[in-house]
């Protein structure tokens, strides 16, 4: 991780940053999530990969990197499968309430 | 053999503080265990206080407010303060670094801040539970936890958070020991089942507890400032709690279960005198075990509301996540067969465990079938289900590895008469505790109910008279227990000539563990029958 | 975190460094859970609630909260040029690029307690002086997510700052081995907590500017 590196890697952040804060102002409907956290999660890489050095980690410390992300998008995937569809059809339990 | 010249870790240093500030893992496990035999007993009252309360169909002990605080009081201490950090922190603590070959964990002062992070949470809920106690069950569901209950809410809750980042640090340590800490020639694939128990253990222990620190945050945050973020007052969703709790509590009856398998797989082989039939199944299946317990919490909330679409799909996978545990269970049973059985003390918890683990884990299976969820869901059925497999499966368990443990950790012998009587007892009452309870939960009778109707009442009485008898097979281990520390005969470095490096050095072993680090040469589980005993220095 | 002596139970000091910065990833796994419980439960809401929700945003202040992100990201570049100027065997570099991580961290701190002073005045603060009517429940929640993550961000802020300060006085005395792993083990930290910031800024103040 050279001093260059570093700086060429801050300059790419600061990039990003006005892109994400401007795309905000965009009108793309229900896009715009999907833009922000696509840059987010770019950034997040940019920090992971050169800041936090797992360019150049064994395998082992990128898959202890990884599993807490990993472990997150299951909570989020299986908890958001409720939410996304809780309208959408009843039990037929509930046909029994009055 | 015991060189006297040599102290064992019990007398290498004296003195209380060599003791509180000590950062030998097996110092710290005998501390753990000080903790939660406390918190065992504590729990145990208060279920023999709701067994009494049960054997009349009216209230019995005191008021329904009572009842409330006396069931909220037992899950919480059972599952907080004595399940998950039981074989862990005790046994996990104590032989996993020996059976790796290693002289300590990776970070041995963070292992005696865990100890300490426990004590401080247990300490605390308990005076909450003192002070008057909370009444909103372990679930703390909302909006009645926080908008609605009386009682010592914030303490009690904050003390399980507190005890939250001991799960977290000693899990973390346990991770990292066995990846880095492993003696030369010690493969993955020979590592006895109970480190790859205790691993798997130890994914969940900090993959999941977070969760439930940021969860329990925001139930504080609602209790303390009266914002509702699950309140329906604010068109918040009380079943947004549900998820976040049960996201971590599902994961959490694994770590409760599979330490427990982790012991069973130890002793079944040492007491059958056959290898571990399918070691790779076995290992993975834990962690299968550990990765598919992260995908089925909402089978706990097929009723609460959420999206039916959900619920099928939790349904599916807590179908899925059987399928390993049962694979296990043969593997246990396929070890048996053709074996050369003795029954020790610690084959009878582990017969039990076996026997009444199946139970529990096939009446599981129907609470995950929908339709009949629907009409036990929130009966004894549940309850008998869970109790089929943390006191007929984890605590067996956990007695097994007790007893297997026991002339190594303390270097003396317990009467074997006495300790067999004692499983059978246990077992005899488990079984007449908590069998009754399934009937009663598919003839309707709901849960955390203090009054039923006189119909119910045979079927409590004899829940409560087991209840009588296995709390007689849970004490009677204090006594021989005492009696073997006090004048036990002394245990020799292997006394049920079992293989593993824990048994190479003495009893008890000396601080560093190994006078030598071992070097590794050959899988575990070598028994060979016909050779009931194995020669000093095999491994 | 002092490196002279190998535990007793490390056979090298490379094997005690492979430990720790395991340890150190596995916490910070940890951490990700943790903030990932609050995000998760703010998407859901955010699924549940829809546009209401998503409006509830656009109260917050984007300007401050993107010269805060740009703070933040900046703080995290001085915190990789101490660990590359200690590696190179310098100390006054570090040192010096370690002030100016902290100090970037209290700007960051200070901008931010700016922005909760504001919203207090504007009576955005659940608990104290939300103004229920005016913005509706909906409202109330997305602000209690708010202040939860900007609050907990701002305490590893903190804390992170108190490291970071003690990492610098110790490479001063000397009492830091270059060879270790301790600064970049304080560095895995701190850069940690600008990811879950570089995660909360979009969701917190990007949602509901285009309307």
């Amino acid at each position: 991780m050279s001093a260059a590196t570093i700086w060429r890697c801050w300059a790419a952040l600061m990039l990003l940053l006005a892109a994400t804060t401007a795309s905000a102002f965009v009108p793309l409907g229900s896009f715009n999530i999907v833009v922000s956290l696509a840059i987010a999660i770019i950034k997040a890489l940019i920090v992971l990969l050169v800041f936090m050095e797992l360019r150049a980690s064994k395998g082992l410390v990128r898959a202890f990197a990884a599993a807490g992300f990993f472990w997150l998008l299951i909570m989020i995937v299986l908890t958001g499968a409720d939410y996304w569809h809780r309208t959408d059809a009843r039990a037929p339990i509930d046909r029994f309430e009055s | 053999m015991n060189a006297p010249h040599q102290p064992s870790y019990l007398s290498a240093t004296v003195g209380i503080r060599s003791w509180l500030l000590t950062t030998d893992h097996k110092r710290i496990a005998l501390l753990y265990f000080a903790g939660i035999t406390f918190f065992f007993f504590i729990g145990g009252i208060a279920a023999t206080l709701i067994r009494l309360e049960l054997i009349t169909p009216g209230p019995t002990l005191g008021s329904p407010d009572f009842y409330n605080r006396l069931f909220t009081m037992h899950g919480i201490i059972m599952v907080w303060f004595f399940l998950i950090p039981s074989i862990p922190t005790t046994m996990g603590n104590f032989i996993l670094p020996m059976m790796i070959g290693a002289r300590d964990l990776a970070f041995p002062r963070l292992n005696l801040a865990s100890w300490y992070l426990y004590m401080a949470g247990g300490l605390i809920t308990l005076a909450a539970l003192v002070l008057g106690g909370l009444d909103t069950g372990w679930t703390f569901y909302e909006p009645y936890s926080t908008f609605y209950a009386t009682g010592y809410l914030i303490l009690g809750v904050f003390g399980i958070f507190v005890s939250g980042f001991s799960s977290i640090l000693t899990g973390l340590n346990f991770i990292v020991t066995v990846h880095k800490l492993r003696a030369p020639g010690m493969t993955w694939y020979r590592l006895p089942v109970f480190v790859w128990s205790t691993y798997a253990t130890s994914l969940i222990l900090v993959l999941a507890t977070p969760v439930l620190a940021m969860t329990l945050l925001m139930l504080l945050a609602e209790r303390v400032l009266h914002v509702g973020i699950f309140s329906p007052q604010l068109g918040g969703d009380p079943i947004l709690f549900q998820h976040m709790f049960w996201f971590y509590s599902h994961p959490a009856v694994y770590i409760m279960i599979l330490p427990s398998m982790g012991v069973i797989s130890e002793v079944v082989p040492v007491f059958a005198r056959k290898p571990l039939f399918g070691y790779t199944f076995v290992v993975w299946c834990s962690i299968a075990i550990a990765a598919i317990g992260f995908l089925v919490w909402g089978h706990h909330m097929f009723v609460a509301g959420q999206a039916l679409y959900a619920s099928l799909a939790f349904s599916f996978l807590s179908y899925l996540v059987a399928v390993p545990s049962a694979i296990k269970v043969f593997n246990w049973v396929a070890t048996l067969h053709e074996g050369w059985i003795r029954f020790d003390a610690p084959m009878l918890y582990a017969f039990g465990f076996i026997g009444l683990f199946t139970i529990g884990g096939l009446t599981g299976l129907f609470l995950a079938a929908l339709a009949v969820d629907v009409h036990v869901t929130d009966t004894y059925f549940v309850v008998a289900h869970f109790h089929y497999i943390m006191v007929g499966g984890a605590v067996m368990g956990f007695f097994a590895g007790l007893h297997y443990w026991w002339p190594k950790m303390t270097g003396r012998l317990y009467p074997d008469y006495w300790a067999r009587f004692a499983a059978i007892l246990a077992f005899f009452g488990f079984n007449l505790t908590f069998f009754p309870q399934f009937i009663l939960g598919y003839l309707g009778m709901p849960r955390r109910y203090q009054s039923y109707p006189p119909e119910f009442q045979v079927w409590h009485v004899l829940s409560s008279a087991g209840a009588s008898i296995l709390a007689a097979g849970y004490a009677l281990p204090l006594f021989y227990f005492a009696w073997s520390i006090l004048r036990g005969p002394r245990a020799p470095a292997n006394p049920w000539g079992a293989t593993g490096l824990e048994w190479s050095t003495r009893s008890p072993p000396p601080p560093e563990n190994f006078v030598e680090t071992p070097t590794v040469v050959r899988a575990p589980y070598q028994y060979v029958q016909g050779e009931p005993r194995m020669q000093a220095g095999d491994v | 975190m002092s490196e002279r002596a190998i535990g007793f139970q490390y056979a090298t000091i490379a094997q005690q460094r492979e430990a720790s910065t395991l340890g150190m990833w596995a916490f910070l796994a940890t951490e990700v859970l943790f903030f990932g419980a609050l995000i998760a439960a703010y998407l859901n809401y955010r699924i549940w609630f829809g546009e209401e929700f998503i409006a509830a945003a656009s109260l917050t202040k984007v300007a401050l909260g993107t010269a805060n992100t740009a703070v933040l990201l900046t703080s995290s570049a001085c915190m990789a040029m101490a660990v590359t100027t200690f590696d190179a065997g310098s100390k006054r570099a570090p040192i010096m690029w370690l002030a100016a991580t902290a100090a970037l961290g209290l700007l960051f701190v200070a901008i931010k307690a700016t922005e909760w002073w504001l919203e207090y005045q504007e009576q955005l603060v659940p608990a104290l002086n939300f103004d229920l009517a005016r913005h509706g429940g909906v409202a109330e929640i997305f602000f209690i997510f708010y202040f939860c993550a900007t609050g907990l961000h701002a305490l590893h802020l903190l804390i992170g700052i108190g490291i970071v300060t003690w990492l610098a006085v110790g490479i001063g005395r000397g009492r830091i081995e270059p060879a270790g792993s301790t600064t970049r083990l304080v560095g895995l930290y701190w850069h940690f907590v600008d990811i879950v910031w570089i995660f909360l800024f979009p969701l917190i103040y990007l949602a509901g500017r285009t309307t």
